[in-house]
């Protein structure tokens, strides 16, 4: 029961795009189209529950003093191992990622989870934690992904359904697009947790 | 490329908040007040500039010549978060009117994406010395210009009468939209 | 302690780093064949002919890696029977976001253009990235290193995309102008 808590809670009301506002970058540059966004979500995902679980379990041994430097250690290693797993894997995947892959180290949600959760609790609910945040992280990666992707293409993971040479709204595919693509969707995420709010009290 | 090349495609054409998406986190924390845009803005490009020189020697002196490239992510955000440390500590001890000013910053600069970024960047594009050094400059000047100008747009939005839903954040990126269109005109200018 | 955890970590990561490159390596090469096999119909074995200006042998790897991307490489591309089908090579210039790669594949027997295939860019997606459509690379086929491969000329243009379209044709004639003399006539 207080796994599934720990869960739902990178889920929705810590949700580290929607409701905490952190780790932004890959949101916005990642999300061209849906499959993008899955991958990046997938990869953040991982990273996040490899790095809680072992900082979970380092917890004791690490010297407080030192903690933030070893965190990141840890989390640019399996930053790297992702990077270089992909890069030979997965290569068309890892060539449109590119940049933001390494850039994972700097994931504000990744150091964060680390420092507000792993660092206090159990493996087996840091694992957990971290694999709630990286859920939450990737739906929102996938739906700015296919609203980008429907607007700007006419598909939605990498299905076509309008006509070759149809006109789309092809600045939904540049940088304008995911700026304002992402503001709609903030607005309309508060205006869910507002009326949640409401019928709560 | 020549230097005023990268230099004009760091700020304008690839700007690094509008056009590249990095140090967004920033970007949308500190653009409240012109005031506290322009400090955090030229704290980070200072930090690009000694970042640029210092991960240049790394990668050509230590980690190419020992064939260690699959370390460059992790030593490159080690040392820019010694180096952060290291200027806090200096400026608290020389300078305590520009700490203040920049001091809270300085903690969030570490895991601002567009100081690693840039750094991984230069690599890529095996720029030398003066190169990435003045491509740190131009990198750290663009992200000065948009929090500068994010930053004004937002004070004046203070007394404007905005949907509830889209205040704070949303309004923001919307607007970070429009800037981002208008600096879509510089594309092609080199 | 922070010592240790480095060391370990990087002993990680040096035994996957192993594993990859050599997979990594492979999958390039690979890449960069399977490319020319489509500008030189009929390939099946690709031997790199000729690198210029002067042979790597530098030490310093930056500069080493400069060089390397500097050098004029031409990919001589022989059938399965033994016959050279022709040659292909890099051509670059700066597109509207930035560079343009065209990889060219020219006849061996007529030195016409056979095909050729946008490598990468950063064009604007939807205007500049029609490019890489099939109907405007098709203009560039049958064209000899004696036409003036330019927009307006002898290739027509894409509207709403000139910038892109001029840059390809760039990238074709200076590839083509540099390379024709150092495969004509050799091996």
């Amino acid at each position: 029961m207080r796994l599934w808590k720990d869960f739902v809670n990178g889920l929705w009301s810590e949700n580290p795009t929607f409701r905490l506002n952190i780790g932004l970058c890959p949101v916005l540059a990642v999300t061209t189209t849906a499959i993008d966004g899955l991958s990046m979500g997938l990869a953040t995902t991982f990273v996040l529950i490899c790095s809680s679980a072992l900082i979970s379990l380092l917890k004791k041994i690490i010297p407080d003093k030192v903690r933030i430097p070893a965190y990141i250690i840890v989390i640019a290693t399996f930053v790297t191992i992702v990077d270089l797993v992909m890069h030979a894997y997965l290569p068309d995947i890892h060539s449109v990622l590119g940049l933001f892959i390494p850039l994972i180290v700097v994931n504000c949600t990744v150091l964060g989870r680390a420092e507000a959760f792993a660092a206090k609790n159990g493996v087996l609910r840091s694992t957990v934690d971290g694999l709630g945040s990286g859920v939450g992280f990737t739906w929102a990666l996938v739906l700015l992904g296919s609203l980008r992707e429907i607007l700007g293409k006419g598909s939605l993971f990498g299905m076509s359904f309008v006509q070759d040479g149809a006109t789309t709204l092809g600045v939904m595919g540049l940088p304008p697009g995911a700026f304002i693509t992402l503001g709609i969707l903030m607005a309309v995420m508060n205006m869910v947790a507002a009326r949640q709010k409401k019928r709560a009290s | 490329m020549t230097l005023f090349t990268i230099l004009l495609s760091a700020i304008l054409v690839n700007n690094f908040v509008l056009v590249r998406f990095l140090g967004i986190c920033p970007f949308m924390g500190v653009s409240k007040q012109v005031g506290s845009a322009i400090g955090m803005g030229l704290a980070t490009t200072f930090v690009m500039v000694v970042a640029a020189a210092l991960t240049w020697v790394i990668q050509w002196f230590i980690l190419e010549p020992f064939g260690l490239p699959f370390l460059q992510s992790m030593s490159f955000i080690l040392v820019i978060a010694a180096m952060v440390q290291l200027v806090e500590m200096f400026l608290h001890k020389t300078s305590p009117a520009l700490y203040r000013a920049m001091g809270i910053f300085l903690p969030l600069i570490t895991t601002n994406c567009a100081i690693l970024g840039f750094a991984i960047m230069a690599v890529q594009n095996s720029y030398n010395f003066i190169e990435t050094v003045i491509f740190g400059l131009g990198a750290g000047l663009g992200f000065t210009l948009a929090l500068v100008l994010m930053a004004g747009i937002r004070e004046d939005l203070e007394f404007a009468d905005i949907p509830k839903p889209l205040r704070g954040v949303g309004i923001a990126f919307i607007l970070a939209g429009l800037l981002s269109l208008a600096f879509g005109g510089f594309s092609g200018l080199v | 302690m922070l010592a240790v955890i480095a060391m370990i970590s990087g002993g990680i990561l040096a035994v996957v780093y192993d594993t990859t490159s050599v997979i990594i390596e492979e999958n390039q090469a690979r890449a960069l064949e399977s490319s020319i096999y489509d500008v030189l119909p009929g390939t099946t074995t690709v031997n790199i002919l000729r690198r210029s200006p002067d042979e790597l042998g530098v030490d310093d790897p930056r500069e080493m890696r400069e060089q390397e991307q500097r050098t004029t490489l031409i990919y001589q591309g022989v059938d399965d029977q033994g016959r050279v089908v022709g040659y292909a090579f890099v051509g670059e210039a700066n597109g509207y976001g930035g560079v343009i790669r065209v990889l060219v594949g020219v006849d061996q027997a007529t030195d016409q253009i056979l095909a050729i295939k946008i490598l990468d860019h950063t064009e604007t997606a939807g205007l500049g990235s029609r490019i890489e459509e099939q109907s405007f690379r098709q203009r560039f086929v049958g064209k000899t290193v004696e036409d003036p491969i330019a927009i307006n000329q002898d290739i027509d243009n894409i509207s709403g995309a000139s910038v892109s379209a001029r840059a390809v044709a760039e990238a074709v004639r200076r590839g083509f102008v540099d390379t024709s003399a150092l495969y004509r006539g050799g091996e």
